[in-house]
């Protein structure tokens, strides 16, 4: 039966695991370029210094969010537009996220016959996968809708700016501008850099072709960089286009690797290490390593099964599962800590993926500490569970949970972002796990389960374990899954209460001398002050009812709802001053 | 047991508190949810007309503080009654004893709160104008003024004889120095244009030249003057002249500009105030205003106000919110009533016809659109030559009174030449203006070919103006370059003949002496028909009767037309009047903008107050921000737009709207403002900015000495005769916002929060006594637990060994 069970739940498990799709084989000449040639190469804005690819993925967000056009890598495209522009005038590739909007758009649009007979065929496809041409997109028909899209503020406007910079991003003239990649000659931390268009016009020795009036204003050469060194950077990078417009990928490759070994020789000292760049680059086209996803799922598996049926060595196989997973999560995270140079936890998104590894920091702490007793395995198997569906929100949402790396706002450098906000995601993650279990204990009680609950719950369960009569901490056989999984949930929420109470104490403290009140009644303060009351009530109901165990799990649902709430609702509907996380 | 004692020494009793505080906290903080026409509706509950409370308020309402006492009293009988003092409770009594302290804390906190944003500017400019010096004396200041040092700042001197106009040309918050000692430090640098008339002519100083000014660094002032090399058109007046200012009769200094107030925040709770003063005073009196809404619109008489059309009518609803005088109130004698309140409106202009009792005053609003589907709304007013023309008079909607006038208006521009002595009399059509260009050359007059051909007439047209303004009514002129057989002239001619005349030297100097047409051998008149414009819109001659006239084409057409029926221009172009009001007359009203359009985080922005005026009458008044004495102290981007009312009795009283203001204990003054930035500088982008720090120096009132300057900047606030200082804005750089405005590289004032923080220490420790109370219950209660269970089954098993010998 239990193998049974593990064969099925591997195959559904395997079925989910999503092949590559047809459309992300790009053709041969975008499969020739060389990647890594432009992950070398920093590009300069926003106050930072990024890899290409790093730049081009921030700026293909603008366009098409999270959609990858034609299957192909963003700084592919990016270059793609810039020398091409003409065939992506006609192109899906602008991104509308919001329904509504897609739907007036389309039902402009579908009305114009000059846009040939298989327009309602591609309107329908753009209802579906909100992906449109700059063409149809540009259309004079679409004015009216559009202004009064932008006068809607509080529903549309947002969509419309949107919209208006992914048109802005598009123009090859700003693609261009936007390269800042050469150093300032002096060297200086504090001159911005140069965009490749001032210097592309310096002659060596090829000149610059004509087509290159129409994307920039010709200039004199710089006056800080060496002119020999700008005509070399310079064909360079005429070269580049050259062999670009001629479909010529060894070309492409050349060019790309003279430009990024001559760039850094502008100002050696100030480049960036061309190895965190090309990890940049890497971190990047691998997608932030969030399909790591598909690991915890098959650890889940695996712990499920070693759980209900008691089987070793699906639990053996389960924690070498996880611990794969949580390597290659551990990887992820510090590897964005050393691109982006501080601690992963100023967005959405790192506030997401690193909740989740403490989850599993935490569960393999807990573990070892309970390793001889019945509670085995759950704490590992609320983290896997966690982890997973945090990485899968971030791989599949990241229209909400950007992964770009930026700088932080001014407001949150300072000690106790790290301190305050990880207490509070590391709380925050406990009682998602607490949930976990907690909804375990629901279905086991669905399932039959009588009303058995955890005598000494919590924390005193293990430090009491093998004093006195059986326990749940014991190892003896008769416990019942329901009292384990009550055991279980207990501990995790007691964590899960001191940290959030700490936690929102030191966000006050820091409130104090940032915003000038501890405490401002602020959604997100409420909410969090919410979120304990629930626990708060939860420990006091667990003094009076009779059946704590159902209790305890309803309540730590409840919790966890309401944690959700203020992650989700508050900070995406409701935005007060915690904006940034 | 005694009923409220054994309520609050119920635990069940606390389980009902806390799910209450979570029902109150959730509702006050997210709002509610609730069907309505089948909709799921999303509204904020404390912003409602019963409530019109902010956060702070609702958190401080009675229902919550009775919430909190009864916790409170709850908290404290149970742990007295039912948690025995003992080593296993100790955790109890340490949660419950510190969550009692953090809400005496609080209790200390809220109580006592006050929190504002108090705006520090980096300089003022004082300018004196000084008098002549008698031997071994200062010389006396015969003219003073004060300005904030903010770009565009214009301000004057006088002293009956001389003048000087100045103007705060531009500013530089990090001068790099070039000057012997101080090269290469930085400074804040403050250029000053000074335009001088009057005073003695030959005193050597230039009309106008640009003055330099270095905070921290007096000694460096100097001018920079003109110097007639247009390669280098400014000259350093050391260089030029020999010594580094030109003008010793104008000094001007840079000057700490102390702040003296804050104002409260309406965040936290309404604070709203009206400031009044007698016109000419410059301190304000602030009346308090208790009571009035701040979410939603109020006024009693919906037609006072105007609403988008199918935005959800506003119910009338009035408020009644008197203002009474304070002490020391410049009108001791009159009580003010705020009777409306709009949340978010802008004023504007609304047009109706005035019906058939008014006089004419046609107004239209024009489209023309192509077929691309461009177009573009022209709003016009004939009788109004500022907003008679749209596009710079390519479109123009023009009233005739009779047809006459009408026909006139068919044709081309142009002038008729008459010279009776040899029977000239050519109307020539106006093809080009020379505008500055005084090389255009003369076009001859075309002589008739009886007149002897030596007589030469040319002429050019230097420029036209049409349907300018006058006393008398409109009117339009051509100014045209004569040259006759006696001379040239210039000469003004007008399309009513009595106003042409010569402008010559002899004219400029004295009008009323001069002659009026230099040479009357030749008349010019000045036909203007449609002048330049290519579609000319008309009334008249009976106000309801439009025709529209175009001369897009070879040929004028003149076409009827009528609202709401487009009218061909050309093969691409088509003309319509959407709107048309024969007797328009103008109405000024607030218009509410419907909830969608409204900016999230305008706040109360755009709030206007309707306040009676005892036998004045009822006007709306617009909020401000900040008060500010006078437009010489004026922050940009900040409104300021006193409206002065004349009291029946003659009074003139000026009036604010704005919020409460405090004296702040010690006065500050901004010494700099650095900004931080990443990689590459501050590049605009909100992202390359690392902090935000103002370099502030306090003084006591009562000493006039400044302390040292101390930083604030984010996270790091500074503590000063008990209040705290934050960053909370500054003063990005900012491009010219309108015609004759200067661009600004900002950086030149900053706004500080400022608050006090009674009893945080209180609520700090009852939080980590709490705390300390959670990880004893949770984790040191086990292990004394089970160092009990231990004993007891140690003497469990000794009494069974005991028993074990004794049998």
């Amino acid at each position: 039966m239990k193998r049974l069970t593990l064969v099925i739940l591997l195959i559904v498990a395997a079925m989910l695991f999503p092949g590559r799709s047809a459309s992300a084989q790009a053709n041969d000449f975008a499969s020739s370029i060389n990647l890594e040639n432009l992950g070398r190469i920093a590009v300069f804005g926003d106050g930072r210094l990024k890899s290409f690819g790093s730049h081009a993925n921030s700026m293909m967000d603008a366009i098409s969010g999270p959609k990858r056009i034609n299957g192909q890598e963003a700084a592919y495209t990016y270059l793609d537009l810039l020398f091409r522009p003409e065939a992506y005038r006609d192109a899906d590739i602008i991104y509308i996220k919001n329904r509504q909007v897609r739907e007036s758009i389309a039902t402009v649009l579908e009305k114009q016959p000059r846009f040939g007979a298989d327009i309602g065929e591609r309107m329908a496809t753009f209802r579906k996968t909100g992906l449109i041409s700059p063409m149809l997109l540009g259309d004079q028909t679409l004015l009216g809708l559009f202004h009064q899209l932008e006068a809607d503020l509080i529903k549309t406007a947002k969509q419309m700016d949107a919209i208006k910079s992914a048109q802005v991003v598009c123009d090859p003239r700003f693609l261009l501008n936007r390269l800042r990649i050469v150093p300032p000659g002096s060297g200086s931390m504090d001159e911005p850099w140069h965009g490749i268009d001032e210097v592309m016009f310096v002659a060596g020795k090829t000149s610059a072709p004509s087509s290159f009036q129409m994307l920039a204003q010709q200039r004199p050469p710089l006056t800080d960089i060496d002119l020999a060194l700008q005509a070399n950077i310079a064909d360079a990078w005429r070269a580049l286009v050259n062999a670009w417009t001629n479909v010529d990928a060894n070309g492409v490759n050349a060019a790309t690797a003279s430009l990024a070994e001559l760039l850094p020789k502008v100002a050696p000292d100030l480049y960036p290490n061309q190895n965190r760049l090309e990890w940049e680059q890497w971190y990047f086209v691998k997608d932030q390593l969030t399909r790591t996803w598909i690991v915890y799922m098959f650890s889940l598996v695996l712990l499920l099964i070693g759980f209900v049926y008691r089987w070793k060595p699906a639990f053996a196989l389960g924690c070498l599962v996880f611990a794969g997973a949580f390597a290659l999560q551990t990887f992820a995270l510090l590897l964005r800590w050393y691109i982006s140079g501080r601690w992963p936890n100023a967005n959405m998104f790192e506030a997401v993926t690193t909740s989740a590894w403490f989850g599993g920091c935490g569960a393999i702490v807990i573990e070892w500490l309970v390793r001889k007793t019945t509670m085995r395995s759950l704490f590992l198997i609320g983290s896997a569970a966690t982890s997973m569906v945090a990485l899968m929100t971030v791989h599949f949402l990241p229209a909400y949970l950007n992964p770009n790396i930026s700088n932080m706002m001014p407001v949150l450098h300072d000690i106790w972002l790290y301190i305050h906000t990880n207490v509070i995601i590391f709380s925050y993650v406990l009682i998602f796990m607490a949930a976990i279990t907690a909804g375990l204990y629901l279905v086991w009680r669905v399932f039959g389960g009588g009303p058995a609950f955890a005598r000494a719950g919590g924390a005193g369960a293990v430090v009491l374990a093998g004093v006195g009569p059986s326990s749940i901490a014991g190892s003896a056989p008769k416990v019942s899954f329901g009292e384990v999984l009550d055991g279980v949930t207990m501990v995790l929420m007691e964590l899960s209460f001191v940290l959030l109470w700490a936690g929102i104490a030191m966000g006050a403290i820091w409130a104090d001398h940032s915003w000038g009140r501890p405490w401002g009644w602020d959604p997100k303060e409420v909410f969090a002050l919410n979120t304990f009351l629930v626990f708060l009530v939860l420990v006091h109901i667990r003094l009076k009812v009779k059946d704590k165990g159902l209790w305890t799990a309803l309540l730590a649902v409840v919790g966890a709802g309401v944690m959700l709430f203020n992650w989700i609702v508050i900070n995406f509907v409701i935005t007060g001053l915690h904006s940034y996380a | 047991m005694a009923f409220p004692l054994a309520l609050f020494s119920s635990v069940r009793f606390g389980i009902v508190l806390m799910s209450i505080l979570f029902v109150y906290c959730s509702i006050g903080s997210a709002g509610v949810i609730f069907p309505s026409n089948g909709e799921l509706v999303y509204d904020q509950l404390r912003q409602w007309r019963p409530f019109e409370m902010t956060e702070f308020e609702w958190f401080h309402w009675w229902p919550f503080d009775l919430l909190m006492v009864l916790m409170a009293l709850n908290i404290t009988v149970t742990t007295l009654r039912r948690i025995p003092l003992k080593a296993v409770n100790y955790g109890v009594w340490l949660i419950h004893g510190g969550i009692l302290m953090m809400m005496l804390g609080c209790w200390i906190y809220f109580g006592t709160k006050v929190e504002g944003d108090a705006p520090v500017v980096r300089r003022m400019v004082t300018a004196e104008l000084l008098g002549p010096a008698a031997a071994g004396a200062q010389p006396a200041v015969v003219d003073r003024a004060t300005v904030i040092a903010s770009p565009g700042q214009r301000f004057s001197l006088t002293d009956g004889t001389r003048r000087y106009d100045l103007e705060i040309s531009s500013i530089d918050p990090e001068w790099t120095m070039r000057s012997g000692e101080s090269d290469s430090k930085r400074a804040y640098s403050v250029n000053v244009m000074v335009r001088r008339s009057g005073g003695a002519p030959d005193d050597g100083v230039p009309a106008s030249f640009m003055r330099q000014l270095l905070a921290g660094y007096p000694q460096h002032t100097e001018d920079v003057i003109p110097s007639g090399d247009p390669a280098q058109p400014m000259k350093r007046a050391i260089k030029a002249v020999g010594k580094a200012t030109v003008d010793d009769g104008l000094r001007l200094s840079l000057d700490f500009a102390p702040a003296k107030w804050f104002y409260l925040r309406m965040e936290l709770e309404k604070a709203w105030a009206l400031y009044v003063r007698k016109a000419g005073d410059t301190e304000w009196t602030q009346r308090p205003i208790h009571g009035m809404p701040l979410y939603n619109d109020y006024v009693g008489d919906t037609s006072l106000v105007t609403q988008e059309p199918g935005d959800r009518p506003l119910p009338a609803d009035p408020i009644n919110v008197a203002i009474p005088p304070v002490a020391n109130d410049p009108f001791p004698d009159l009580t003010l009533n705020v009777s409306g309140y709009l949340r978010y409106a802008f004023e504007e202009t609304l047009w109706k016809d005035g019906g058939a009792q008014s006089p004419p005053n046609p107004r239209a609003v024009l489209r023309v659109a192509a077929q691309s589907g461009e177009q573009e709304n022209y709003t016009l007013l004939a009788l109004d030559p500022r907003s008679n023309k749209g596009d710079e008079g390519v479109v123009q909607f023009r009233w005739a009174p009779t047809e006459e006038a009408y026909n006139a208006l068919l044709n081309k521009p142009s002038l008729r030449f008459h010279v009776p002595e040899i029977e000239l009399d050519v109307t020539e059509p106006i093809a080009d203006v020379a505008g500055a260009n005084a090389d255009a050359p003369f076009k001859p007059i075309p002589l008739p070919k009886a007149a002897p051909q030596d007589r030469l007439y040319s002429y050019r047209v230097i420029a036209v103006q049409d349907e300018v303004g006058f006393s008398t009514g409109n009117a339009s002129v051509a100014i045209v370059e004569i040259k006759t057989p006696k001379g040239s002239y210039r000469r003004w001619v007008f399309s009513d003949p009595a106003l042409t005349r010569d402008v010559t030297d002899e004219f400029l100097k004295d009008p009323h002496a001069a002659t009026v047409i230099g040479d009357p051998s030749i008349e010019v008149q000045y036909h203007p028909g449609h002048g330049k414009s290519f579609v000319t819109l008309v009334a008249g001659p009976e106000p309801e009767r439009l025709r529209l006239i175009s001369s897009l084409g070879e040929r004028v057409q003149s076409t009827v037309i009528e609202v709401g029926k487009p009218v061909p221009l050309s093969d691409t172009l088509a003309a319509a009047v959407m709107e048309y009001q024969p007797r328009a007359i103008a109405e000024r009203k607030p218009v509410i903008v419907p909830k969608a359009q409204r900016q999230r985080d305008a706040g109360v922005q755009f709030s206007l107050a309707r306040v009676d005026i005892p036998g004045v009458g009822s006007q709306w008044f617009r909020y401000h921000p900040y008060v500010f004495d006078s437009p010489a102290a004026v922050l940009r981007r900040f409104p300021f737009n006193p409206q002065t009312v004349r009291l029946p009795d003659g009074r003139m009283m000026e009036v604010i709207f704005s919020r409460q203001r405090l004296g702040l204990p010690a006065n500050i003054a901004l010494d700099e403002f650095v900004l931080t930035s990443h990689i590459g500088g501050f590049t605009g982008e909100m992202g390359s900015i690392r902090d935000y720090m103002s370099r502030v120096r306090f003084r006591d009132t009562d000493t006039s000495t400044w302390t040292e300057p101390v930083s604030v900047s984010m996270n790091a606030p500074v503590e000063y005769a008990g209040l705290a200082y934050f960053q909370s804005q500054w003063d990005p750089p900012d491009e010219p916002r309108f015609e004759g405005d200067r661009g600004s590289s900002g950086l030149n004032y900053t706004v500080l929060g400022v608050g006090n923080r009674h009893g945080v220490w209180t609520m700090l420790i009852g939080c980590c006594i709490s705390v300390a109370g959670m990880i004893y219950a949770f984790y040191v209660k086990p292990i004394i637990k089970r160092k009990q269970r231990e004993a007891v089954y140690a003497s469990v098993a000794a009494k069974g060994k005991q028993a074990e010998v004794a049998a």
